[in-house]
């Protein structure tokens, strides 16, 4: 770390849970974010604000005004551009020595695997049950942290995969889609609330590139913004996980 | 035997009239499950994702059928959410 980062950081580099092994872990440390829109633009510019080395970001979508009101890591200008091109802009001019790679189309299958295993921390920040499933799935796989988050509505859910700490998986919550696919399209959603779940996902991930995890093994977040009410709740592994459990060889 | 439901997010729509937005005390037949309770307030299993009773996550494979209720209990409900 060179005395130009140690000044830009400097204020969280104070924080006794950070601290400058923690801002050079952060430094080092390469996210990979799948979905560029509401969840993943304040996620991804709070990383890269601080300090992340270097941010791959995935989406195969182009920027449609509708998107505006709440994916504010596209400006007015963006609207027809790819996501992944119009994140990378503002990244950069939010932080140059952020390294910005871009993946403009849906990874799958051993791409996907390939790509969370070359990461050090996934950010999920899609907007349906398929991905997030197979997402997870490639993180259990290799082994790769995960924070998950989803909104839609006024409502919200944060959770995190340390498989270190043989933490529960995002299947352990989920197990199956349920119901029927929402859409932020069809049963809208709040700006800010999206960006409250995607900033939380950045601060858990901040705090487990800094080795902070401790606290957030097995927590799952609820937030609901009409009620204005939060809830903490303990999610225990399940042993019968499609993804991580006990039945997992009998797929 | 009374206890609380509390209904959060989209569930909200299913409580019956009342001052608090999320919450009410209810009175139940003694004996009453979660499940029971579930459909007594119309709410589907798939959306009735994430039960907790006194903050405690009932999971999903867990029978709730077989949960029985106590006075004082408070159950909160919140719906899947996989939106971004």
């Amino acid at each position: 770390m060179n005395q130009s980062d140690k000044d830009r950081y400097a204020r969280q580099i104070r924080l006794p849970a950070i601290g400058e092994s923690g801002q050079q872990s952060i430094l080092d440390a390469t996210a990979l974010i799948i979905g560029v829109g509401g969840l993943g633009s304040p996620a991804a510019m709070y990383l890269a604000a601080g300090g992340i080395g270097k941010l791959v970001l995935c989406d195969y979508d182009v920027v449609e005004s509708s998107n505006l009101q709440r994916q504010i890591i596209h400006a007015d200008d963006a609207v027809g551009d790819d996501k992944v091109e119009s994140g990378k802009r503002t990244l950069t001019a939010l932080n140059p020595d952020c390294q910005v790679e871009t993946i403009g189309y849906q990874l799958e299958g051993s791409e996907l695997v390939e790509a969370v295993r070359a990461a050090d921390i996934v950010l999920d920040c899609s907007d349906n049950f398929p991905t997030r499933f197979e997402v997870n799935r490639a993180c259990v796989d290799t082994a790769t942290p995960l924070v998950s988050g989803a909104a839609i509505r006024l409502e919200g859910q944060i959770m995190n995969y340390q498989p270190a700490a043989g933490s529960a998986c995002y299947q352990c919550l989920y197990p199956r889609a349920f119901g029927a696919e929402e859409s932020c399209e069809l049963e809208g959603v709040l700006g800010p609330v999206v960006g409250v779940i995607g900033t939380m996902q950045a601060v858990q991930t901040l705090l487990l590139l800094a080795g902070q995890g401790e606290e957030m093994v097995n927590r799952l977040l609820l937030f609901d913004a009409l009620a204005m009410q939060w809830q903490g709740v303990t999610l225990p592994k399940n042993p019968n996980c499609p993804a991580c459990g006990g039945d997992r060889q009998a797929r | 035997m009374n206890v609380n439901i509390e209904l959060y997010a989209s569930l909200m729509k299913y409580l019956p009239p009342g001052k608090h937005r999320f919450r009410r005390e209810i009175r139940v037949d003694d004996g009453i499950t979660l499940n029971q309770l579930i459909r007594q307030y119309h709410i589907s299993d798939a959306e009735a994702h994430l039960v907790l009773v006194n903050g405690h996550f009932v999971n999903c494979g867990e029978p709730r059928d077989q949960r029985v209720l106590v006075e004082g209990d408070t159950v909160s409900i919140w719906p899947p959410v996989a939106g971004g």
